[in-house]
């Protein structure tokens, strides 16, 4: 750079000669800010695009909230059904065996009470889980208790008709070894 | 120290980027003039460059989000009344780069003092130089670009801005002779 670039540079200052008049131009400048603002503000409020977006927004709420009430029905639904079903087989069951133990002339009154306190005994449990149930529909552990009970109970219908054959089978051998 | 100069009115600039209006006009008054000159330097024409500076600041208040103070304010806010500058003289098809084939030859180089050359007759000679010259005499002398600067704004090549300042300034010194 040389003396004469060195001395416009060192002296730039002087070259602002010319004065504005700030207030006139503030007011345009102003006003303009202004008016873009508001203009602005309106445009967001009536922007077509705007009320289509929002419009979709509130579909899709409204499709989605129907949607969770009604797919918990139907999970609600599932769950009675798989209730029912457990609840028809095992009952058939369970009904037929305690018939079948109470017809039996093998056992000893003292032994069919015990074994028939027994069932009322997991009967009652299972009329509990059956409360929960309703309470808290979807619940797995529940339904699983309940299939437990029963099989429980076909456990103990069983146990006691092995007791009854073994009983006739040791009769038999004795009779054998007499 | 460099941290320091580009965070000048940091609050003055926050303020008005949410909007406040009276920092708003705090940094316009601060600014004005300056803006101004630059636009006038560039244009020549009050009217316009009064135009220039409304249109500068409003766009600048509008668009203050998008300064990071990757530069002062002042510089970002010059920048835009350049720009804008330039955009009017090429749509009222002002010669805003100097003519390639305008050759000037001048062998002798200055040998006079400069120091003596009043700035009032530098003013002068700006004045009087051919439109394309004019932008990047004041580019580069007065406003204080380089010339990386210059050919973006001027969207020029680098060499370019460099040859044409040279017989810009050539010319310059030729004319101040002449007063």
């Amino acid at each position: 750079m040389d003396d004469f670039e060195k001395h416009i540079r060192e002296n730039k200052h002087l070259f602002d000669e010319h004065k504005v008049d700030k207030q006139k131009l503030w007011q345009h400048i102003d006003s303009e800010l202004n008016t873009t603002s508001k203009v602005k503000t309106v445009k967001l409020w009536q922007s077509p695009i705007l009320k289509i977006a929002a419009t979709i927004i509130i579909l899709i709420g409204v499709f989605s909230l129907t949607n969770l009430f009604t797919a918990s029905n139907a999970e609600n639904n599932l769950a009675n059904q798989e209730l029912k079903d457990i609840e028809t087989y095992y009952k058939g069951l369970v009904s037929f065996q305690v018939q079948l133990v109470e017809n039996s002339t093998k056992l000893l009154p003292e032994e069919k009470e015990e074994f028939l306190s027994f069932m009322d005994e997991l009967d009652k449990e299972y009329e509990l889980l059956k409360e929960e149930m309703k309470k808290n529909l979807n619940n797995e552990y529940i339904l699983e208790a309940i299939v437990r009970n029963y099989k429980k109970r076909i456990e103990l219908i069983e146990n006691l008709l092995e007791l009854i054959n073994d009983s006739k089978k040791s009769n038999d051998n004795e009779g054998y070894i007499l | 120290m460099e941290t320091n100069i580009l965070y000048t009115h940091k609050d003055l600039v926050e303020k008005s980027k949410s909007g406040d209006r009276n920092s708003q006009y705090q940094l316009y008054e601060l600014y004005v003039n300056a803006m101004y000159n630059v636009s006038m330097r560039m244009i020549g024409i009050k009217e316009d460059a009064e135009d220039i500076i409304q249109d500068s600041f409003v766009e600048a208040f509008k668009n203050l989000t998008s300064f990071r103070y990757e530069s002062t304010f002042g510089s970002w806010l010059k920048r835009i009344v350049i720009n804008k500058s330039i955009n009017h003289l090429k749509s009222k098809k002002i010669q805003i780069t100097p003519l390639e084939h305008h050759e000037y030859h001048i062998r002798e180089e200055i040998n006079e003092p400069v120091n003596t050359i009043d700035i009032e007759k530098i003013k002068k000679g700006i004045s009087l130089l051919p439109q394309g010259y004019k932008q990047i005499i004041n580019l580069y002398l007065i406003e204080g670009y380089d010339h990386i600067e210059i050919s973006e704004i001027l969207e020029i090549s680098n060499s370019t801005s460099k040859s044409q300042y040279h017989r810009a300034k050539k010319k310059l010194i030729q004319i101040i002779k002449t007063l």
